[in-house]
């Protein structure tokens, strides 16, 4: 299987460059793998994840995206490789004066597609994440689980390549975060799409085989 | 109430720049004719030895449009009542040719100064009067209007600009959730913007609609009614249809500017 993401000597920064958060970090994911990556607080889990959609550009090394080196990686370039990329927010990130079902088919609409493929992939889609009677509610009318559940179908809408979650249930209670694990575990398992997990801890009950990295001081470990 | 005054922000400081936009274009057409009947009414005077033709004086300087020689015999004619025949004949081959000059552009006195320098450089020519006093004092008043008025309508422009940008970074604040969500899905910069577009677009129409009834009014109910001469004279200088057209350009290019310059700055990074 072909590498989704490699990266090769990365460094992460802020500040330019004066506060390092990742160095000279190695490792490769495949496509249709599952990976959770952990880390204490602060450590650098969530700037790694943004990193993957270029919201961050490495300081140093080289970092492989769908074949794309991220480093000054063109703005146009980027806008494409985002369209293959489905992501997940702790805070959930949606648009709160759009409708559930407008919010879903976001990423069809940056692709171009007809609003007839958009309704009929905003009702399989909640379907999908049995939300269908929500579809014309608005996101601040629904409990932080159902909320979730519209950002994961939004990463599903256009079947990407990749997804990415930042403490995905963070947020949930034990119930909301088994539908969570549930849907995304599908979607590696069916789509063959990879997901990469930021999280604290991860779920006890857990079915597909999955790869765990951990951060520590800068550093990016597999722990096998 | 506060749908209503957010959009009054934008399209009151939007029809105050195009109200400037129109004033410069109206004042631009009346200075226009000022300017040419200045032009018009002014000339200079050549005492040349020989006859001399446009073409002569164009060639010493190009800013010569016209001369038309003054008839030597009026000049002497009340001089010459108690002379003889001979004796004025005399007098006339005496006297140099007289010409007045008209110039092809309302120009400074500088200008005027170097147009009679290169006058005077032919030897052909003795004596060149720019009746500079008169025509110098009328180009300094009118100078000086054009140039505050042009001040003052670029002051107001300038600071309704300032006001416009405003509006538009609020309304940026307001969607700045969208436009970076929007941002991270990989939306381009034109659909990022589209929501800022349609609603500046809409109050952009909308000022440049009442900024078009007010010249238009100005020019077919008041001017007809106002018992300004120089008004009922020229009152299709108030407005014209090209208008119509450099205040759309002009307002849909405002809205672009201070659309992108919102959107550009929102980071999705912030927070």
């Amino acid at each position: 299987m072909a590498n989704v993401i490699h990266a090769e000597n990365l460094s992460l920064s802020y500040d330019e460059g004066k506060k390092k958060i990742i160095q000279n970090a190695k490792f490769s994911v495949k496509r249709g793998e599952f990976v959770f990556i952990t880390g204490r607080s602060g450590s650098g889990k969530s700037t790694l994840l943004k990193s993957f959609y270029g919201n961050l550009q490495p300081t140093d090394g080289s970092l492989m995206v769908g074949g794309l080196e991220m480093k000054a990686i063109p703005r146009r370039k980027l806008q494409e490789l985002r369209t293959h990329i489905g992501i997940i927010f702790q805070d959930y990130k949606l648009i709160n004066e759009w409708n559930v079902a407008k919010n879903v088919v976001l990423p069809l609409m940056i692709a171009g597609f007809s609003l007839d493929v958009q309704k009929t992939q905003a009702q399989r889609l909640l379907k999908h994440v049995k939300l269908s009677e929500h579809a014309n509610r608005f996101p601040l009318e629904l409990s932080g689980g159902e909320q979730q559940r519209v950002g994961v179908a939004r990463a599903l809408a256009k079947t990407p390549l990749i997804i990415l979650a930042d403490e995905p249930t963070g947020n949930l209670d034990d119930y909301s975060s088994g539908v969570i694990w549930d849907l995304l575990e599908n979607a590696c398992s069916q789509l063959e799409t990879t997901v990469l997990v930021v999280t604290h801890k991860i779920p006890t009950v857990f079915s597909l085989p999955y790869r765990h990295f951990t951060i520590e001081d800068g550093g990016v470990y597999e722990i096998h | 109430m506060k749908y209503i005054k957010e959009h009054l922000m934008f399209i009151l400081p939007m029809m105050a720049i195009l109200l400037g936009i129109d004033f410069y274009l109206v004042f631009d057409r009346m200075t226009s004719n000022y300017e040419a009947a200045l032009r018009d009414g002014y000339s200079m005077l050549a005492i040349t030895k020989k006859e001399m033709n446009t073409q002569e004086f164009k060639k010493l300087n190009a800013e010569i449009s016209e001369s038309s020689r003054i008839d030597k015999s009026e000049i002497i004619k009340q001089i010459s009542s108690n002379q003889s025949k001979a004796d004025v004949e005399d007098i006339l081959k005496a006297l140099p040719y007289f010409y007045t000059l008209k110039l092809g552009k309302y120009v400074d006195m500088d200008s005027i100064e170097k147009i009679k320098k290169s006058l005077l450089k032919s030897t052909d020519i003795k004596r060149v009067e720019t009746f500079g006093d008169s025509y110098y004092s009328k180009y300094r008043l009118f100078s000086f209007i054009k140039f505050t008025l042009k001040v003052f309508i670029f002051f107001m422009v300038l600071v309704s600009l300032f006001l416009v940008i405003k509006q538009m970074e609020i309304w940026g604040y307001k969607h700045r959730q969208r436009i970076r969500v929007m941002e991270i899905f990989g939306a381009p910069l034109m659909l990022r913007s589209g929501v800022l577009f349609r609603v500046a677009l809409s109050d952009a129409f909308i000022a440049t609609f009442l900024i078009v009834l007010f010249f238009s009014y100005l020019r077919f109910l008041w001017a007809g009614s106002s018992g300004v001469n120089i008004m009922i004279e020229q009152k299709e200088m108030l407005f014209q249809l090209k208008d119509i057209a450099i205040l759309l350009t002009s307002s849909v290019f405002i809205v672009i500017i201070s659309v992108f310059s919102v959107v550009l700055g929102i980071k999705e990074n912030e927070e």
